[in-house]
């Protein structure tokens, strides 16, 4: 009565690459596209930032390409999982290097149309340039920081998950989340805002 | 740590937004880009026919040609052919 399970969802990673590899299995090819394909395209995404969410997917379809044209030289001497997002981090950088300078500006204007109901219009004003200042401050940080502050804040993936994306332990992710909201807070302060 | 704490709600105001999702085509898109592509037996005859072809005229055209000429002729256009042929095939799935 349950959803339809898809071809192969009981099998393992290393079950389906070496089923990949023997020959041409293409549900076990799509079945490992199912499993990463969203943790790789928030992993892009983090990277990326909010703006380039078609980047961050085209990034994850190049991924998915590379895995598998990889799969046939894949030993397994590292967990697929790592191997994977370590590929997508990298992709994800080089894409982030050719588009930086084409980011997309964001007024004064529109972000001072953020709704809010009982405050008045220098509040609401003050409170988006506030946000505009967090988030060009992210923008500074280095990478791994912004891309686990994205990935926490915004896209709502566990300490697990983010320590699995970014290949590091659950405390060094903690410790880069600690690390990363002193040095925004030392960054607006020196813009002259406040967290409050 | 009362810092911290400001800061940590001020990141989850700030980074409030709905978070983006993958379109609806991505799997069928990916596992277009990996299956390897084919001609259609009309393409493959027509392939065969323009080597058949070809191949004669080149030959009939070259019949007085030494060998020698031939020869240094292949050498320097076959590996640019094939240099070509696989630029093609990296920029078309995207590398």
């Amino acid at each position: 009565m349950g959803a339809e399970q898809p071809p192969h969802a009981d099998l393992t990673n290393e079950r389906l690459v070496e089923r990949c590899r023997e020959g041409v299995d293409e549900a076990a090819f799509a079945e490992l596209v199912r499993r990463y394909r969203g943790s790789v395209f928030r992993l892009a995404v983090s990277i990326l930032g909010q703006e380039f969410a078609p980047e961050a997917e085209d990034v994850a379809q190049d991924v998915m390409v590379r895995m598998h044209r990889a799969l046939g030289s894949f030993r397994g001497e590292a967990k697929f999982g790592s191997w994977i997002y370590r590929v997508a981090f990298n992709h994800a950088l080089n894409v982030k290097a050719r588009i930086r300078y084409r980011a997309p500006h964001v007024s004064d204007e529109a972000l001072a149309t953020t709704p809010s109901s009982d405050r008045s219009p220098e509040d609401q004003l003050q409170d988006a340039r506030r946000k505009r200042a967090v988030h060009d401050c992210i923008a500074e940080l280095p990478e791994v920081y912004q891309s686990a502050l994205r990935l926490h804040y915004w896209l709502g993936a566990s300490m697990s998950d983010i320590g699995a994306m970014l290949d590091a332990p659950e405390n060094t992710v903690k410790s880069y989340l600690h690390r990363a909201r002193q040095l925004l807070h030392a960054m607006l302060a020196e813009r002259g805002f406040d967290a409050r | 740590m009362h810092d911290d704490n400001l800061m940590d709600q001020l990141l989850r105001d700030t980074m409030a937004a709905q978070p983006p999702q993958l379109s609806p085509g991505f799997d069928a898109r990916v596992m277009r880009r990996v299956r390897p592509r084919r001609l259609t037996q009309t393409g493959r005859w027509l392939l065969a026919g323009y080597i058949v072809v070809a191949g004669a005229t080149a030959a009939w055209l070259m019949r007085e040609v030494p060998a020698t000429a031939i020869v240094a002729a292949l050498v320097m256009t076959v590996p640019i052919a094939l240099g070509a042929s696989a630029y093609g095939r990296r920029i078309t799935v995207g590398d």
